[in-house]
């Protein structure tokens, strides 16, 4: 299986030479993409320093469109899996192979790990959580959608997916919405338990406001996402 | 009802001459090129219509009633609300378009730039003593 892992990072220069080293680790045989989101800092140096890929967006585009510009760079190396994993060092890239099973096994398109189906880690605050439980719900009211960790952005993509996500990717916040479109167009979804930890420098760049419009913008993008696609096999999504 | 009613003769005048100086001002950026006819259809469009009404107030009237709005001015403001909500929609419309296109453009020059590391990096590989 190739692979090929996101990383998208703003101003995590500090956090990101750590994290590559233990990814390398972890998975010797991946290409490592570190998308630069506009950063201030040296984040593109220390990314290519540490041997990765790195896609410097001239403009800070937020976390959908450096996703998405990762997602992109799959497709065109065509690879079978593309993994997603935060700069902030909250995701275990040792982890990883617990995401890419359910793919190998092809019983998904598209892998998220879950903090709340395992035990211990990092789970974020009450606050924080009440807001989850609220999109869970709603995504599955909605979209049929059954997940316990719609905001995690640690996963896994096989070639459907990343297909997908290439071509239409939500922005702001895009990670409950990407369900709902994935599940839309066809894609079959899998929930593993991960562990996740506590970021290791800098600021979560989510407040109390901003989870407020989170819930919101997240809500009415969900109320009216796009049409339905056909289902794939007349010439669809598979390149 | 009288004409007279709805718009006094010379508030008709400045109410024209504001439009016309509106319309005037749109149609000169278009042609020094600072506005693209696509953008501006709609202000150009419904500044022409909020002309003609008011060169003609009896539209408006028979407008007015039509609607069942009971003081014609107060259709003037309805129409005057319309007029600020279309061409704010455009904008944003034009506005959003833009984004998208920015993220692509954004999302494309990164990719082109990390080919071009990548096809550099194996240049300087080939070459048997780095570059003076």
């Amino acid at each position: 299986m190739r692979l090929l892992a996101i990383v998208p990072a703003l101003d995590e220069a500090r956090s990101l030479g750590p994290l590559l080293a233990s990814m390398r680790a972890a998975l010797p045989d991946a290409e490592l993409c570190v998308v630069d989101d506009g950063s201030a800092d040296d984040t593109a140096g220390v990314a290519a320093r540490a041997g990765a890929t790195v896609l410097r967006l001239p403009v800070n585009l937020g976390i959908g469109g450096a996703v998405q510009a990762g997602y992109k760079l799959a497709l065109e190396r065509g690879v079978d899996v593309a993994v997603q994993i935060d700069g902030d060092g909250q995701h275990d890239p040792a982890q990883v192979a617990l995401l890419l099973a359910p793919l190998a096994r092809g019983e998904a398109d598209l892998v998220v790990g879950s903090r709340f189906l395992a035990a211990g880690g990092f789970r974020s605050t009450v606050v924080r959580r009440a807001g989850i439980r609220y999109l869970c719900w709603f995504l599955r009211l909605r979209c049929g959608v059954r997940v316990t960790d719609p905001t995690s952005g640690f996963r896994a993509a096989g070639r459907r997916a990343i297909a997908l996500f290439a071509r239409a990717y939500p922005s702001d916040y895009p990670e409950p919405e990407s369900l709902a479109v994935a599940t839309r167009s066809h894609l079959t979804l899998c929930e593993v338990p991960v562990t996740m930890r506590e970021r290791a420098h800098g600021a979560s760049s989510i407040t109390p406001l901003r989870t407020l419009y989170y819930l919101v913008k997240v809500t009415v993008a969900l109320l009216f996402l796009p049409r339905r696609e056909p289902r794939p096999g007349a010439a669809e999504v598979h390149p | 009802m009288s004409e007279h009613a709805i718009l006094p003769p010379g508030v008709q005048l400045l109410a024209l001459a504001v439009l016309a100086l509106v319309l005037a001002w749109v149609i000169r950026l278009i042609r020094t090129q600072r506005l693209s006819v696509r953008d501006s259809l709609t202000s150009l469009l419904t500044t022409l219509a909020a002309l003609v009404v008011t060169a003609f107030p009896a539209l408006l009237a028979a407008g007015a009633r039509l609607v069942g709005v009971q003081v014609p001015s107060n259709a003037i403001f309805g129409a005057g609300l319309v007029y600020l909500a279309v061409n704010l929609l455009s904008v944003t419309i034009a506005n959003s378009g833009n984004a998208e296109r920015t993220r692509r453009l954004a999302q494309e020059c990164a990719l082109l730039r990390a080919e071009l590391d990548r096809l550099k990096a194996r240049g300087d590989a080939g070459r048997p003593s780095s570059p003076p």
